[in-house]
């Protein structure tokens, strides 16, 4: 039975079998009528029927992966590129292209909840991070641009995390991890509950000391709770609520203001709040409602000799103390969003979900905006994708958002999709989709300026709200092949996606600049238009019982002028990965990944460098009682080191044992 | 007038008056319905009009609730049709000259009143069962779900006494049975759990311990979330989100209760042991199929299971 990925969230459990006092069987058993269960939003659409290509790592895929975070676990999906670096953001992915340090072309989800951080120019490293491994059932990777469902930030694709159900997760279960590089990992969780309410608490903390050559420590802390509560047969009530905490070590040798060694913090928080009722048996309505911050904090003392101005500049006057305090970028910001979504469907040719969403996120900070004022951005947004049978072996998915951003203003994002089931078991999928991404509030109002005393030390960024939205044209063929007598599956995807006005920093010349430091300012511009085309694929083979390969491979061309854009993106990049079953229950997992050059994130051309990575991990099953559990031995990178994120800095082997121990 | 005389008038008009009233009540057939809701209904009017195909009038057959039975006159039709547990139960306590077929009603509510009125199954009291065999069900998932062979069963206190017949019944097929126990006051989730994780398929057999509007959600979602999809024993789990549903609709039953009852009407015995229904249906839910990858018609696969059934 094949993949499919599901619409809308789900809902879970209630363990108690007699709630209803029931009575002893009779006919009433067979002819009473009972609540609509798998409704029209929580079908899901087969992997061979959506609009748009789509990997899903499940939980057994995660856990044989070894991955300690959703970031590393991005690389084996095909067109990623992903970092374990701290040092701009928590460790980013980003898809056909690493264009810049923060990764901010994609949309994250959690329950249906965007994570995706509006601080800085916008980014998914910090929403990676929302919630610990153990508390995710599958991954979703749309890839490829979903704007059409999902809105601007996903311009080119969605990575959709679902967290376990709380059925699922009654009673408790622990995680623990401890090994080279500082590597100390717990995590443990609660569930509890009965028919109409359970809930779960779920807590953890990931440490290790980074990457080696940076100013490693990572401290990740997290609180996850969730309740699924079912005040009646129709509906469906979920509140979740949390908070993550991230402390990480940056910089390095100081060179210049903005970098010397420090640490620097992030919080967040969140309540999100989900209604569905059942209206019929082919119609659903959902709201949602949710509310986040964040913090950030990176504020540190500098010594102005060590970054050379006492000694570069004459006449240095009087009063200005060598040493300062810089404040580099802490704010806050939040958000609040609210949407209303329904879904229905008519006969058994046609489904349709459409809504609305209002978003309104707010972004506070003296130090990026050189003012106190919160920099708001609201969005409004009305969507509607339908999915048509035409016939039984055709089907087409149409939909747009007409979204409004308050900073710059109306798009229109459309997209068709045919699917066609050539024979059973083989589609082959076609279509075109737009897509705007406006500017982030930074990259239109970027206003960073480091001042002591009144006087002017330097101007890094003053954007001057020139840029537009850049937008991009997508046309895709994909291909789709089911051959269960051979154990192959195969999942292709051919892209053309061009970039109109591609949003870049650049830095330019400031008229009557008069900061201590010579430095030209950047400003967010729209550079070149440039298309990015190629074709990924995923080959799954299981030649023999108990055992899979996995071969992912991914060519991609970049075709900027422009050499740091150009090779933000490998132009090939391969990944092999075989699993196996072993005797006596042992599980084996090898990965073996190999990228051709890129440039680092953001870094430049010049630092172009290839990655090799092999990873090993091997878990023997346990039992605890009636607990199940596993203990494993991971390896990750058991060759050379390779560089990540900066040429300096380096991933070395990380050997670690993990315990589990199941609810 | 002689008191006798009186004594003889008035009992005269008595007897007469009771002639009448019987008349008026001269039924030939009596279905009690355990109540008048639209199953019950669909039930009596398919019993009546195969008896009406036999040339049976409509006014020969009186229809009562099990309400209305218990203070209903004296009846002397020749067979009672009882449709529904409560029916049954009331008619099973009752001194009754003629046949009693109970129907729309399962095996195990059948053998319970048996079992309460100290009766035996017989040509003069025996049943047409709602629940379909065992035997039924294996075929169906064999014909629809040609690749599975891990059947996860979740057996309550009422259904636990069918556990061993099918078991018997899918080891004879090449199926393995995967299975969890659902006693009273227990969890469900524990055994459930276990079921999906070796299971391909969920065979829901009816018990309201395991199966109420309360459990189903959880159930359905937690078997959907496994890809274990499940096949039940009624189209109301069909439209909830099972995958399939073997069943008899209350008009079939109606239909070969009302050709038993036109037998017994030709002076023909009725079988003492208690029967299956011959016909029935199977629903399918074609979204869930769909999302699982599968193609499936209800009718071409209830087709299939009766010519395997050696039926027209």
């Amino acid at each position: 039975m094949k993949h499919s990925i599901a619409l809308i969230g789900l809902i879970g459990w209630t363990s108690h079998a007699c709630a209803q006092a029931p009575e002893s069987i009779s006919e009433k058993d067979f002819l009473t009528e009972i609540p609509i269960v798998l409704s029209v939003s929580r079908l899901p659409q087969r992997l061979d029927e959506t609009p748009g290509a789509v990997t899903i790592l499940d939980r057994d895929m995660i856990r044989r992966s070894g991955a300690r975070d959703v970031a590393d676990l991005l690389r084996l999906v095909p067109g990623f590129q992903s970092s374990q670096s701290y040092e701009k953001s928590p460790p980013v992915a980003s898809y056909h292209g690493a264009f810049d340090y923060y990764s901010n072309r994609m949309q994250v989800l959690v329950d249906g909840r965007s994570v995706y951080s509006p601080f800085f120019i916008g980014s998914v490293g910090s929403g990676l991070q929302a919630v610990a491994m153990a508390d995710i059932e599958r991954i979703e990777v749309l890839r490829g641009s979903n704007s059409a469902a999902y809105g601007a930030r996903a311009f080119l694709g969605v990575i959709n995390i679902v967290t376990r159900d709380t059925l699922d997760t009654l009673g408790v279960a622990a995680n623990l991890a401890a090994g080279e590089n500082g590597i100390q990992d717990v995590q443990a969780s609660i569930g509890w509950g009965k028919e109409e309410a359970r809930f779960r608490l779920s807590g953890d903390s990931k440490n290790d000391d980074g990457l080696t050559g940076a100013n490693g420590f990572n401290r990740t802390n997290r609180l996850n709770f969730r309740a699924d509560l079912h005040p009646d047969a129709r509906t469906d009530v979920q509140l979740r609520a949390g908070g993550l905490m991230i402390d990480s070590g940056m910089g390095g040798p100081v060179t210049d203001i903005q970098n010397p060694l420090r640490s620097i913090s992030y919080d967040s928080s969140y309540v999100q709040f989900d209604w569905r009722r059942n209206l019929g048996e082919d119609e659903d309505l959902a709201v949602s409602f949710s509310h986040a911050n964040e913090s950030y904090r990176d504020k540190y003392p500098l010594s102005l000799r060590s970054i050379g101005i006492a000694d570069s500049v004459t006449g240095l006057p009087l009063g200005i103390p060598d040493g300062m305090v810089v404040d580099y970028g802490s704010g806050q910001s939040g958000n609040d969003a609210v949407s209303v979504q329904h879904t229905f469907r008519r006969g058994s040719a046609l489904r349709v979900v459409w809504g609305g969403e209002f978003r309104s996120e707010q972004v506070t900070s003296k130090s990026l905006y050189n003012t106190d004022a919160a920099m708001v951005t609201d969005f409004t947004r009305l969507f509607a994708n339908a999915e048509w049978r035409i016939a039984p072996n055709l089907v087409l998915n149409a939909g747009a958002m007409a979204e409004n951003s308050s900073v710059s203003g109306d798009s229109l994002a459309p997209r068709v999709m045919l699917n066609w089931h050539m024979t059973e078991g083989q589609t082959l999928r076609a279509g075109v989709s737009r897509a705007f991404r406006p500017p982030s509030a930074f990259e239109k109002y970027g206003n960073v300026r480091f001042v002591v005393n009144g006087r002017l030390l330097q101007i890094s960024t003053l954007a001057r709200g020139n840029v537009q939205p850049e937008s991009v044209l997508v046309h895709e063929l994909g291909y789709l092949g089911d051959f269960p007598k051979f154990g192959l599956n195969l999942d292709l995807r051919a892209f053309h996606e061009q970039i109109s006005g591609f949003v870049l920093h650049k830095q330019y010349d400031l008229a009557g600049y008069r900061g201590l430091v010579p430095i030209r300012p950047w400003d967010y511009t729209n550079g070149e238009n440039f298309a990015i085309h190629g074709l990924e694929y995923q080959l799954k083979w299981q030649p023999w019982r108990g055992a899979q390969f996995v071969l992912n491979q991914a060519y991609t061309e970049i075709g900027s002028k422009d050499v740091d854009i150009a090779m933000s993106a490998p132009k090939l990049a391969t990944t092999l990965s075989f699993f196996q079953k072993l005797p006596g229950g042992l599980d084996l997992s090898l990965i073996h990944q190999d990228s051709g050059s890129q440039s680092q994130l953001g870094a430049g051309g010049k630092d172009d460098v290839a990655m090799t990575r092999t990873d090993l991990r091997l878990a023997l099953p346990l039992r605890f009682g009636a607990n199940r559990g596993e203990l494993a031995l991971v390896v990750q990178n058991l060759g050379l080191p390779y560089p990540d994120f900066m040429p300096e800095f380096q991933f070395q082997r990380r050997a670690f044992v993990t315990l589990r121990i199941e609810n | 007038m002689s008191l006798f005389l009186r004594s003889l008038l008035l009992s005269f008009c008595l007897i007469c008056f009771a002639v009448e009233v019987s008349s008026a009540h001269a039924a030939t057939v009596v279905i009690v319905s355990s109540e008048r809701s639209p199953a019950y209904v669909s039930a009596a009017e398919a019993v009546i009009s195969e008896l009406e195909r036999n040339g049976v009038s409509r006014y020969d057959v009186l229809q009562l609730t099990a309400d209305e039975w218990s203070t209903a006159g004296p009846l002397a039709p020749k067979l009672f049709v009882a449709l529904g547990s409560a029916a049954a139960s009331a008619l099973a306590k009752s001194v009754t000259a003629a046949p009693v077929l109970c129907t729309l009603l399962p095996r195990s509510s059948y053998e319970r009143i048996l079992q309460a009125s100290g009766r035996k199954s017989s040509s003069q009291f025996s049943a047409l069962y709602l629940d379909q065999p065992l035997s039924r069900q294996l075929e169906l998932i064999r014909l629809a779900l040609p690749e599975v062979h891990r059947i996860g069963v979740l057996w309550g206190p009422e259904s636990q006494s069918q556990a061993s017949a099918l078991k018997t019944l899918a080891h004879a097929r090449g199926l393995e049975l995967v299975e969890a126990s659902v006693g009273p006051d227990a969890l469900l989730f524990p055994g459930l759990k276990g079921v999906l994780d070796s299971a391909e398929v969920l065979l829901a057999m009816a018990d309201p311990q395991v199966y109420n509007s309360g459990s189903i959600q959880n159930i359905l979602l937690a078997s959907f979330r496994a890809k274990v999809p499940m096949v039940a024993f009624s189209p109301a789990y069909v439209r909830a989100g099972a995958l399939l549903a073997l069943h008899v609709t209350p008009t079939q039953l109606g239909q070969q209760a009302g050709a038993i009852g036109w037998g017994v009407l030709q002076n023909k015995a009725m079988s003492a042991s208690p029967l299956y229904s011959r016909d029935f249906s199977v629903a399918v839910n074609e979204y869930v199929a769909r999302s699982l990858g599968l193609t499936l018609d209800g009718a071409a696969l209830r087709e299939r299971l009766l010519r395997r059934e050696g039926s027209p």
